[in-house]
């Protein structure tokens, strides 16, 4: 990452806000993306994620702050950076009145891609629709609706691919297949950032993770710093019979035991001395059956920053409303 | 599966990015032609090959008015203005099949394509304002074009005679045409709903235009009529036209020319504002 850092990033963000009426739907998001970076984005639903992207790829106007890739405006240098920009959006979409491979070929065409170019053959066969090229979109099953909209996404070429819930009711064949077809287009020089509500998806193919929530950017971070510095490893000791109640009071008191019921203890290993608490529960008349250690994933993790965030927001709106209070 | 990527794969990533980047940007200098034209070939295809519905069914409905009318009327009112009746009636019922399919196409396709979502599709390519707008404008009056020109053809073939001045007639029509394809668009741009679309022709188009002298010459109505009608601006369009088809007009032809170039600049500026702004488009 420190070689890269130096270098102009490929997207560059700042201060972006969309506002509608009461609602700030993006607030003041500050982001660069790297070349060749696979980035996640990531938030609850009403997070901001998809306006965010739109406000990229034109989907959204009338926001504040500034966009560039590769350096163009992307308000100003429309041209340019949409031809930069690759957007599956998300919610599926359907042209009734053409067959599969016309669709491609006439988004390809708002793009300079001529229709007989082998792109978009190759494109198709990439993503098992070859043999629907002549059937009407209007009767594509979910996934291959979803297929078609990767492959409208990929005709032009982007450098800058947006994948906004790209697996999203789709199945888990398409989904590996996509994942695969994600690292191959970025060793060849495309940078994918991508929504996803699997978060397994994130920690699969993601670089570096930016964590939205009620519109504001909370976290960004490698995906290695993100478990690192969030990701509690835990063990957890199961007993095969109970431990009396004075024991159990005294396991509470150490410092890194999460929890002791009757029949099982908690730790968490980076706080707690296992050594200690373990001898603890050794020298009591219980038996340990079973000791298994836990790394938190990456969703526990989201939880957990968006917890922390929520109640953050709501410790400042008491701050501010006791501020008021005294004015 | 995930990869960690040592710094050499990464500097390879970086150079493929950037020589991608770089042929981009240079083909972005060119004017987008090709684009332009692939949304005006979608939308000529998108009525073509629906053309029972977009082509024979209006021509087919505009001819029965000339049969009932023409036939029905023609016989007692013989002549206006030293016009035979069905001479007189050919400019109007053109003008009804222009005015009504050119909105009608516009206003339809840009509004499906955005209740089925395809309308993305456009909004994040690389055309411009003007080019979105050149698209779905000119295949409308394309649309309207080959309608009206079956009408007058069939119309002759009928016994009309409506030839004065053709290309004059032609200009009219394709004015008509764009006047009412742009009108379209405003209307596909604010709707929310189906309903929307069609409170336009049902309650401003269609009753201007049977008010607007389709049938009838304005000097047969009784005063204060005669001048309430001159308030249309589809009067001058049908009166520009009945001029340039049978030499004929109840107002001077080129007040019809006026109305129309006018109208052509105040609605293209009015599309053109709005697909800039994004409004209810990109919000």
């Amino acid at each position: 990452m420190s070689t890269a850092s130096k270098k102009a990033p490929l997207l560059h963000a700042r201060g972006v806000t969309k506002r509608y009426k009461s609602l700030t739907a993006v607030d003041h998001v500050d982001l660069d993306i790297e070349t060749g970076e696979i980035f996640a984005l990531l938030g609850p639903n009403g997070a901001g994620k998809t306006t965010f992207i739109g406000c990229v790829a034109g989907l959204v106007a009338g926001f504040g702050g500034s966009i560039s890739i590769a350096g163009f405006d992307v308000v100003r240098d429309y041209q340019v950076t949409r031809r930069l920009i690759g957007l599956v959006p998300q919610e599926l979409n359907q042209d009734v009145f053409f067959n599969v491979r016309d669709v491609v070929a006439i988004q390809g065409g708002y793009f300079g891609v001529r229709p007989d170019d082998p792109r978009i053959d190759a494109l198709l066969e990439s993503f098992s629709l070859g043999d629907k090229r002549d059937a009407n979109t209007r009767w594509l099953s979910g996934g291959m609706k979803r297929r078609l909209m990767i492959c409208k996404a990929l005709v032009h070429d982007p450098v800058l691919l947006f994948l906004d819930e790209p697996t999203a009711g789709v199945d888990v064949e398409l989904r590996e297949e996509l994942w695969e077809y994600v690292l191959n287009l970025r060793a060849r020089g495309t940078t994918i950032v991508l929504t996803t509500h699997y978060l397994e998806e994130a920690e699969r193919l993601a670089d570096r993770i930016g964590i939205l929530h009620k519109g504001r950017l909370r976290r960004v971070d490698s995906r290695a710093d993100l478990l690192e510095s969030f990701g509690r490893s835990v063990i957890e000791v199961a007993l095969s019979s109970p431990m009396t109640t004075p024991t159990r009071e005294k396991l509470r008191a150490l410092p890194g035991v999460l929890d002791a019921t009757d029949l099982s203890v908690t730790i968490d290993a980076l706080v707690g001395d296992a050594n200690a608490i373990l001898e603890v529960i050794i020298a009591s008349s219980a038996r340990i059956d079973t000791v298994r250690t836990h790394r938190s994933s990456l969703e526990e993790i989201f939880r957990d920053i968006i917890t922390q965030e929520d109640a953050m927001d709501a410790s400042h709106k008491e701050a501010d409303a006791e501020g008021e209070g005294r004015a | 599966m995930t990869q960690e990527i040592d710094a050499a794969t990464r500097a390879a990533i970086e150079k493929a990015a950037q020589r991608r980047i770089q042929a981009i940007v240079e083909e972005a200098g060119n004017p987008n032609h090709f684009g332009a034209w692939t949304l005006f070939k979608r939308e000529f295809l998108r009525f073509w090959r629906m053309s029972r519905q977009t082509i024979l069914s209006p021509v087919i409905t505009t001819l029965l008015y000339f049969l009932v009318f023409g036939y029905s009327l023609g016989g007692r009112l013989r002549d206006i203005d030293g016009v035979p009746y069905i001479d007189f009636l050919v400019p109007g019922l053109v003008m009804l099949g222009v005015i009504s399919n050119a909105f009608m196409n516009s206003s339809f396709s840009l509004f499906i394509s955005k209740i089925h979502g395809v309308l993305v599709d456009l909004l994040v390519s690389p055309l411009s304002y003007f080019q979105i707008m050149f698209g779905y404008v000119a295949s409308s009056i394309l649309r309207a074009m080959i309608i009206g020109g079956a009408i007058w053809g069939v119309a002759a073939l009928m016994g009309a005679s409506a030839w004065f001045n053709i290309p004059l007639s032609l200009l009219m029509l394709v004015l008509t045409a764009l006047v009412f394809a742009l009108l379209g668009l405003i209307v596909a741009i604010l709707a929310e709903d189906f309903d929307h679309i069609n409170l336009v022709p049902s309650f401003l188009i269609t009753p201007l235009t049977f008010l607007g002298g389709v049938f009838y010459s304005i000097k047969m109505l009784p005063s204060p009529w005669d001048t309430v009608s001159r308030f249309n601006p589809i009067l001058y369009m049908v009166n520009g036209l009945r001029y340039a088809m049978t030499g004929h007009s109840d107002v001077p032809y080129w007040q019809g020319l006026v109305c129309l170039v006018a109208l052509s600049f105040i609605l293209g500026a009015i599309v053109l504002w709005l697909l800039r702004t994004g409004y209810k488009l990109r919000d």
